[in-house]
């Protein structure tokens, strides 16, 4: 398959370019452009957004594979980031992970046959007090995390639904009793 | 004028420096991996840590403050600095492992991070003896590693080019192999993936690393991450001889190193030239060694009854004269050569002087669009200038087949015409054919007489590149005639002095049966009378220089002492190095 940016896209492209003095720095909003319009950016991918800006696919290789955001392989629609750093450790993320697995019939870093999910383990998302917590496909975080919480998440995705953005107050001298 | 004290020692300086540059150019060190002088610096290996602090002054009487036992106070820097990135200021201090524990911690600490993921394998690594990692930590490095787990394991053996190879497992990631296709090849084939452990230099999925100066990557990493893929497990560093030369494959006459072992050339590397090559060379000029290993001729070889034999010198130097006695002087064409040497060109044209012949003609050897205004060349030959200044007559290859139309004896001079197409093998029909060369080829197959001379790795000469630089060679390995001890001009290893001949590593094969030019040559005027007699290129060029306005002032010394003379040539521009 040929990957090609549409016409939109190209667009949005122009338009860093003009945000920056040079060009690469437009690499990585480029290559989340192109993850958002393919789902991955694979080699094809990163040989597309190097072509379009007129960098080297080394330089293109190189910034796609430091950040783990960006997936170097196709993934499944949803792609569950699973906590098991310390604080989500002792909280049960790893119950929560082996649950997914279960649930899902799959082991982590693997894909549904149906391609909905994908499950990973990840290190710390920066989320210690909501433990145990798992993000969305780069994007919302789901926390405070039981079986049945996991339960309704993937009942959601499943009717296309995303989750909502969950607002948790900080811990205040006066909210702690 | 700025002062910076550097391990107690005052030192004065000018312009803008880096503080580990000054500390190399004063004979001092500090131990770094990343840093290379002709890149950009990135600072990442963070080995090159020293502790600064700067001489506090009143801000008001500009009097330095000093402390309750009247010494100048100094305010630290809070942490310690890497000394590659550090630009130097006036009333700096700087103190380096030498002299300060806290560096010499830091030094070893960081050396143990190094090395937590490092393989270790320098028994059976090609770096092992010239490694920049195995120095420093022997010098600077802990005993051991604390470090008990599994190590990171990552590619082994990737071929990332058709010349390098990769062990990811011993990269340090000091980025210097991506540095250089970014800054220097400008190929930018290159780029580090991954991050943290598991990083290594890779090209982009799918590319190869076919980069013309690639292999300039394996001499610039600092350990054995990047291999030469034709050298791998050749030989060891320290069983080889280095010796510098020339490289002949193209005009630019970039600097090289020669590595032999018993008398064989295993491999090239780049010699250090500011005004030539800097720390580079192609790719191409590396394997130039083979030309002084394989297919060499060794003992003349003579033509009879349609069929080429092994001769003796002596026949061959009968046959040289009686041809050139029994031959009208205007019957004889001599061609010399842009692939060999000044001082070769000059025995010839010398020669064709006393006897009455034509002044010697020469061909250019350029390949249109080539060279890259870089170290690549249009021109293939090494020695194009030398032969234009020794004013030998430069022909167009129509020209000098017409030329060799009319002559009966024709002595061709270390150039392959036939395989590049100057001439073919019909107008050698009816002629007598002397051709002087150093490996076979189709133009020594069509020749009636083949005299074996010497390559640039066995003697010592000189070579004008298109910049006009005259530079020089010296013999890295022995001839059936020469010998280490005896000759002069040769470098002498620790090896070659001290080895006896139950050392697996001396032998006395491959010593090719040849002599220089000026040596037949000298064999020619015993018994011919006329005077071309020198018994050395250094002689040969003595001679020139006192003869040859273009050549003035050049010797062997000087040369030396200069890494090349730049030679006034009117009408040519420098190209960029």
């Amino acid at each position: 398959m040929a990957y090609e940016f549409t016409k939109e896209d190209l667009k949005e492209i122009e338009k860093l370019k003009t945000k920056y003095p040079e060009v690469t720095p437009v690499t990585l909003p480029a290559l989340w452009i192109a993850q958002n319009r393919f789902g991955h950016v694979n080699p094809e991918v990163q040989k597309l957004v190097a072509k379009t800006l007129d960098l080297p696919e080394a330089h293109v290789h190189g910034v796609a594979t430091f950040y783990t955001q960006y997936y170097k392989e196709e993934k499944g629609k949803h792609v569950l980031d699973v906590c098991t750093c310390l604080s989500c450790q002792l909280c049960g993320g790893y119950d929560i992970l082996n649950y997914l697995e279960d649930k899902l019939g799959i082991k982590k870093g693997e894909t549904t046959d149906d391609g909905m999910f994908t499950l990973n383990e990840v290190e710390c998302l920066g989320a210690c007090g909501y433990a145990p917590m798992l993000q969305v496909t780069n994007d919302k975080y789901v926390n405070h995390l039981t079986e049945e919480k996991v339960d309704n998440l993937i009942e959601s995705l499943k009717n296309g639904e995303q989750p909502e953005y969950e607002k948790i107050g900080m811990p205040r001298r006066n909210n702690i009793k | 004028m700025p002062e910076i004290v550097i391990d107690g020692q005052t030192y004065e300086f000018e312009g803008e420096h880096k503080l580990l540059q000054f500390i190399q150019d004063l004979g001092k060190e500090v131990p770094f991996f990343c840093y290379h002088p002709s890149m950009s610096i990135p600072a990442n290996c963070r080995q090159c840590m020293v502790k600064v602090g700067q001489y506090v002054k009143d801000k008001e009487t500009g009097e330095y403050e000093l402390d309750e036992n009247g010494e100048k106070q100094i305010r630290w820097f809070p942490k310690l600095q890497t000394s590659c990135n550090l630009t130097m200021s006036d009333d700096m201090v700087v103190h380096t492992q030498e002299t300060d524990d806290l560096v010499k911690r830091a030094q070893k600490d960081n050396l143990e991070f190094i090395l937590i993921n490092h393989p270790l394998d320098c028994p059976i690594c090609d770096q092992a003896g010239e490694c920049p990692l195995q120095i420093q930590t022997y010098k600077y490095g802990p005993e051991g590693s604390r470090f008990e787990v599994k190590k990171v394991h990552k590619p082994k053996r990737v071929e990332l080019g058709p010349r390098v190879t990769l062990d990811a497992e011993r990269c340090i990631n000091c980025t210097r192999c991506t540095r250089f296709t970014q800054e220097i090849s400008n190929t930018h084939q290159l780029t580090i993936t991954s991050r943290g452990d598991k990083n290594y230099p890779t090209t982009a999925p799918g590319e190869t690393f076919d980069d013309p100066y690639s292999m300039n990557t394996v001499d610039i990493c600092p350990v054995g991450a990047l291999t030469s893929s034709d050298f791998r497990f050749k030989a060891r560093v320290w069983e080889m001889n280095q010796t510098p030369s020339i490289d002949i494959t193209n005009g630019k006459g970039s600097n090289i190193d020669l590595w032999t072992r018993d008398n064989l050339i295993l491999r090239i590397t780049p010699r250090h030239n500011e005004d030539v090559n800097d720390h580079w060379i192609p790719d191409e000029a590396r394997d130039a060694y083979k030309l002084f290993n394989e297919n060499r001729i060794s003992r003349p070889i003579q033509k009879l009854d349609g069929e080429q034999i092994l001769s003796s010198w002596n026949n061959a130097i009968a046959t040289f004269n009686e041809q050139v006695a029994d031959t009208d002087k205007d019957k004889i064409l001599i061609i010399g050569s842009p692939h060999a040497s000044v001082e070769e060109n000059y025995v010839f044209s010398k020669y064709a002087n006393l006897l009455g012949i034509d002044q010697p003609v020469f061909t250019p050897n350029i390949e249109e669009g080539k060279g890259d205004g870089f170290l690549i060349t249009d021109d293939l030959a090494p020695n194009t200038t030398g032969c234009k200044l020794l004013n030998l007559k430069e022909k167009k290859a129509s020209a000098i087949k017409k030329s060799v139309k009319n002559a009966e004896l024709v002595i061709v001079l270390s150039d392959h015409l036939l395989d590049r197409n100057v001439l073919s093998q019909e107008d050698f029909d009816d002629k007598f054919v002397i051709v002087f060369a150093t490996n076979h080829s189709d133009t020594t197959k069509a020749a009636d007489l083949v005299v074996p001379i010497t390559t640039a790795a066995e003697h010592a000469a000189s070579y004008v590149n298109i910049d006009g630089r005259i530079q020089r060679t010296f013999p890295a390995k022995e001839t059936k005639y020469s010998n280490r001890r005896l000759d002069l001009e040769m470098s002498e290893g620790r090896l070659d002095r001290y080895g006896t001949n139950f050392d697996n590593w001396r032998t006395e094969e491959n010593k090719v049966d040849c002599l220089p030019l000026w040596r037949f040559m000298a064999e020619v005027s015993d018994q011919s009378g006329v005077d071309v007699v020198y018994n050395s290129g250094r002689e040969i060029i003595e001679e020139i220089a006192g003869l040859n306005e273009a050549f003035s002032g050049v010797s062997y010394p000087d040369m030396d002492d200069n890494n090349g003379i730049q030679l006034s040539i009117e009408g040519t521009k420098k190209t960029k190095a």
